[in-house]
């Protein structure tokens, strides 16, 4: 059935895959790219047979994809040993090009993307020289424009270090709340809308998404050094409770850390961590709140130990582990080793 | 008088709309599969592509002034790729929300884009990346398969975009002729 078009052709399909996929592509490589596709009957097939693959090899399930970016994506050891000095240079460009900018009418720079690997902390300076360490899985996007430093937590985990400027402030913004720095060091953690910020040092302003950061406008509140504040999508309401900074930053040092978190949040972060990805069943079981320290290292011996504090059993197979409802009655399963 | 002017214009509306239509329709019977494969292209999804395909006729077919339109075939195109824009930005709001919910969507909801493959096939293709260059596999595994933007891919891997565009092509037209020679009997 099938027959196999010449290389030439399949080539000029899959290399008008990637023009037509490019969101700033020109309107008229549309045109031309239709007049290729009539040029030769060929054309058409080969072009649907490179794009059935690519749809086809997008969504693959979360295991193959996760090895083969293992496997492919990761960057080969010998760039490693450039980074720090590739990284010194680039902040130094980054520097002398925001300077350079600032001299000009227009001084804003092009966001940046930075994110990092599933069970893998990253540690970036920003051009303004603060420091960033992401955690595992998680996005990170700066805006930086004259008058602000604009950095955006797209999702999972960040510890900031923030070279404080009156003039040009630092905001971080998660989902519906923005941190505005006030010559500080935090920890902001994303899970999906729902954000927790710990402050190890100095203090930064906390606003609901809407009211100003910087203004004194309802809904923003002030925290300080040891501080906890919770954001809960569900009420849109922020509670603040107390962290040391060692618990705060734990994560940087592979151990997880949870203080009366609901399951739900407590999984989600761990399966920034984890080989496989965990899953609850039962939707009832998110709502449990969990307080502890979860190694990253050893995400097995934690999920082995569950059974023994919530009523849940812990199913497993090569792909995946499933939390759900343990039976009524049944006793929890002795650990398994130990 | 007044009630002949508009009487004529609603003649002329009405011979007008039959002739549009006739045009709308010949251009779905030629450009159809193009047009489809150009969104499952962008979109990644063949019921997402079929979906906005629709749209883009029924939008061109209720066009109020179709005679001032210089080709109607590039208009077709050019409301498919907004379409295809704006369901991108979709998608990714949706993703940029909650993060446990993907994952919850891919165990409980059947997504009928989620294509099998035999254990086989998942070789073979893996196969075939190892025997490319570093950086071809490299690209390609970021964008295709972690869906990253060309432009993440080109800042991660210190290249131009149009050096990751063409690494991933490289690969793409590497493991379709893979595909097709093992699927031949």
């Amino acid at each position: 059935m099938t027959k196999i078009l010449d290389e030439k052709t399949m080539c000029a399909a899959a290399e008008w895959w990637t023009r037509l996929r490019d969101p700033n592509g020109a309107a008229k490589t549309m045109d031309q790219w239709l007049e290729w596709t009539q040029a030769d009957e060929c054309n058409l097939e080969a072009f649907e047979r490179v794009t059935e693959l690519g749809n086809r090899l997008g969504c693959l399930d979360d295991v193959t994809r996760r090895q083969w970016a293992n496997e492919f994506a990761r960057r080969p050891a010998p760039r490693q040993r450039w980074l720090p000095l590739a990284a010194a240079a680039s902040a130094l460009l980054a520097l002398f090009g925001s300077y350079l900018a600032w001299s000009h009418l227009e001084a804003v720079e092009a966001p940046r993307d930075y994110a990092s690997a599933v069970a893998q902390n990253r540690s970036i300076t920003l051009p303004d020289g603060s420091k960033v360490v992401l955690g595992g899985a998680s996005t990170l996007t700066t805006r930086f424009s004259r008058g602000e430093r604009r950095v955006e937590l797209g999702g999972g985990e960040a510890f900031f270090q923030v070279v404080h400027n009156t003039q040009r402030p630092f905001i971080v913004s998660a989902g519906n709340v923005s941190i505005r720095d006030v010559g500080t060091a935090f920890d902001v953690r994303r899970t999906g809308q729902r954000v927790t910020i710990a402050i190890t040092q100095g203090r930064v302003q906390i606003a609901d998404d809407g009211g100003a950061p910087g203004s004194t406008a309802t809904g923003s509140l002030e925290a300080v050094a040891g501080q906890l504040v919770s954001y809960d999508p569900a009420t849109s309401a922020m509670s603040i409770s107390s962290i040391t900074p060692a618990q705060a930053t734990a994560w940087r040092d592979d151990r997880l850390e949870f203080i009366n978190e609901p399951l739900g949040v407590v999984v989600a972060n761990v399966n920034r961590y984890s080989a496989r990805p965990v899953h609850i069943a039962d939707a009832n079981l998110e709502a449990l709140t969990f307080t502890g320290t979860i190694k990253t290292g050893a995400i097995d011996s934690w999920l082995g130990a569950l059974p023994q504090i919530f009523p849940l059993r812990v199913s497993e197979d090569a792909s995946q582990v499933t939390l759900s409802h343990a039976e009524p009655g049944q006793k929890a399963p002795l650990p398994t080793s130990q | 008088m007044d009630t002949l002017s508009r009487a004529t214009d609603a003649s002329l509306d009405t011979l007008a709309l039959p002739a549009h239509a006739a045009q709308v329709a010949e251009l779905f019977r030629e450009h159809n599969r193009a047009l489809i494969a150009f969104l499952r292209c962008r979109l990644n999804s063949m019921s997402d592509a079929q979906e906005l395909a629709q749209d883009a006729y029924l939008r061109l077919l209720t066009l109020e002034h179709p005679e001032r339109i210089d080709s109607l075939r590039a208009y077709l195109f050019r409301i498919a790729t907004n379409l295809a824009v704006d369901r991108l930005r979709m998608r990714k709001v949706r993703n940029d929300m909650p993060i446990e919910q993907p994952s919850e969507d891919l165990h409980s909801s059947p997504i009928p884009e989620r294509h099998v493959w035999a254990a086989e096939q998942l070789r073979d293709m893996r196969d075939a990346l190892r025997e490319l260059p570093a950086k071809t596999s490299q690209a390609f595994v970021m964008h295709v398969i972690e869906g990253w933007d060309f432009n993440v891919v080109a800042h991660a891997m210190r290249l131009s975009e149009r050096m990751v565009r063409y690494h991933v092509s490289n690969a793409l037209a590497h493991c379709r002729a893979r595909v097709d020679q093992l699927e031949m009997p």
